[in-house]
């Protein structure tokens, strides 16, 4: 029985990883703007900032997926495909808290930098692409760990909208062959091992790109 | 237009669904609250037997997603004869799964309590328990707090999940309405601005308990 069910399983698992990657990379595509802007955009632009924060960061991730398949799918002249409909879901949802990660890394980043790069001549884009950029890439790190666990998760969602993906290959073999405890179980161990799997891997590239003290330079000398 | 009209025919069914979420979250943030308070403890304080158990439990169901535990326990439990009403399954998924969320914050509070508080309470004659209790865990509350509250928003989000087994929660409800009137975009954004409200006053709430036990440093 298990034996059987792996091959569609591993099937559904790849789409499910697709699903992920599409959705972070949507989410990181926004979200690095979004964060920039959150830090240095003129008031009114952070207003309008602060209402999609809200909707994306205060609607249940299920809501958002069936606002965009059935509400802006079922709209005349608009076709929405299922795989498309998740990456728009959680994409947008995934752009508005990786927006807050890079708010918070941005300002993690020591003003004393951008005074030193600005007092060496550097323009504000030229510090802030060679200065503060690659400081908060860093301090981002484990948070954008933390979303890839969050968003993994939350695209076992997408067999409600009809995406065959890791969770709707369970269900139809739960239903075909009645054995749901142990289908079930099987793909919870799937999830498991992708969730800890991605966080190892985010964990080495911490490490491959750790600079020594950064990162440990809060406290100064002087009060 | 009667789109309107038609809405207005639906709040109250709208509000009946609610009142089923609000029973769930009102069961399931407590009791993962305190079930993440006592294996975070664990985690710190027991024996290597115990401590192994809480860090398994905390890794499998932080790496397992919330509607796959709520398909094992109400789909998957059956098969060995443990059978549950849909509302026992969900609030008992929503507990598992923030209780293991909720007992990181814990444990990694508990960390950052610095040894000497713990030697200054068992030097002035405290056993380890009154040192835990009265030293230690009103540090860890505080500074717990803000990840526990992150974390009771994310539960009033995946609520929604409830809908899944069968039971008409405010999301079931909105589904229900959006097939019958045909009106999806509308029934799901009110019934998202609905789970804004909730998020939103709960974290207000929340950050007001927050500054209200604040100790000035």
């Amino acid at each position: 029985m298990i034996w059987n069910a792996l091959p569609a399983l591993c099937r559904g698992a790849g789409i499910s990883l697709a699903l992920v990657a599409s959705s972070v990379a949507a989410g990181m595509l926004m979200g690095v703007p979004i964060g920039i802007a959150h830090v240095y955009a003129p008031r009114p632009m952070r207003a309008a900032l602060w209402v999609f924060d809200r909707i994306f960061r205060g609607f249940p991730e299920i809501v958002l997926l069936f606002l965009v398949f059935f509400g802006l799918g079922r709209l005349p002249g608009v076709s929405i495909p299922p795989f498309a409909a998740v990456v728009i879901a959680l994409g947008l949802r995934s752009a508005a808290y990786q927006g807050q990660i890079y708010r918070g890394a941005l300002e993690m980043v020591d003003r004393g930098q951008i005074d030193a790069a600005r007092a060496l001549g550097l323009s504000m884009p030229r510090t802030i692409r060679h200065v503060v950029i690659p400081q908060a890439a860093r301090f981002s790190l484990p948070s954008l760990s933390n979303e890839y666990s969050i968003v993994l998760k939350d695209t076992a969602l997408a067999f409600t909208v009809g995406v065959v993906d890791l969770m709707s290959r369970a269900k139809f073999l739960a239903m075909r062959s009645r054995e749901t405890l142990i289908v079930y179980a099987l793909v919870a161990v799937f999830y498991c091992v992708l969730t800890h799997a991605g966080v190892a891997v985010f964990r080495i590239i911490e490490r491959r790109v750790a600079i020594p003290g950064l990162g440990q330079r809060q406290r100064r000398l002087l009060p | 237009m009667s789109s309107f009209a038609a809405l207005a025919e639906a709040i109250p069914r709208l509000l009946d669904g609610l009142l089923v979420t609000l029973r769930l979250i009102a069961v399931s943030a407590p009791a993962g609250l305190a079930l993440g308070l006592v294996v975070g403890l664990l985690q710190v304080y027991s024996g290597r037997f115990s401590r192994g158990l809480a860090g398994a439990y905390q890794l499998t169901f932080r790496g397992v997603p919330l509607i796959v535990q709520l398909f094992i326990l109400y789909y998957g439990l059956p098969r060995v004869g443990i059978t549950m009403t849909p509302f026992v399954a969900a609030s008992l998924a929503f507990t598992l799964c923030s209780g293991a969320y909720h007992s990181e914050y814990v444990r990694s509070a508990v960390l950052s309590v610095p040894d000497g508080q713990m030697d200054a309470g068992r030097a002035l004659g405290m056993s380890l328990g009154q040192t835990v209790i009265h030293i230690i865990l009103p540090q860890v509350f505080r500074k717990a707090l803000p990840g526990c509250s992150n974390e009771i928003v994310y539960l009033i989000k995946y609520s929604s999940l409830a809908y899944l087994v069968t039971l008409v929660d405010l999301t079931g409800e909105g589904r229900l309405i959006a097939y019958e009137s045909f009106r999806f975009f509308e029934t799901f954004l009110i019934v998202g601005l609905i789970y804004l409200a909730l998020v939103s006053i709960a974290a207000s709430f929340l950050r007001g308990i927050e500054r209200w036990i604040r100790v000035p440093m």
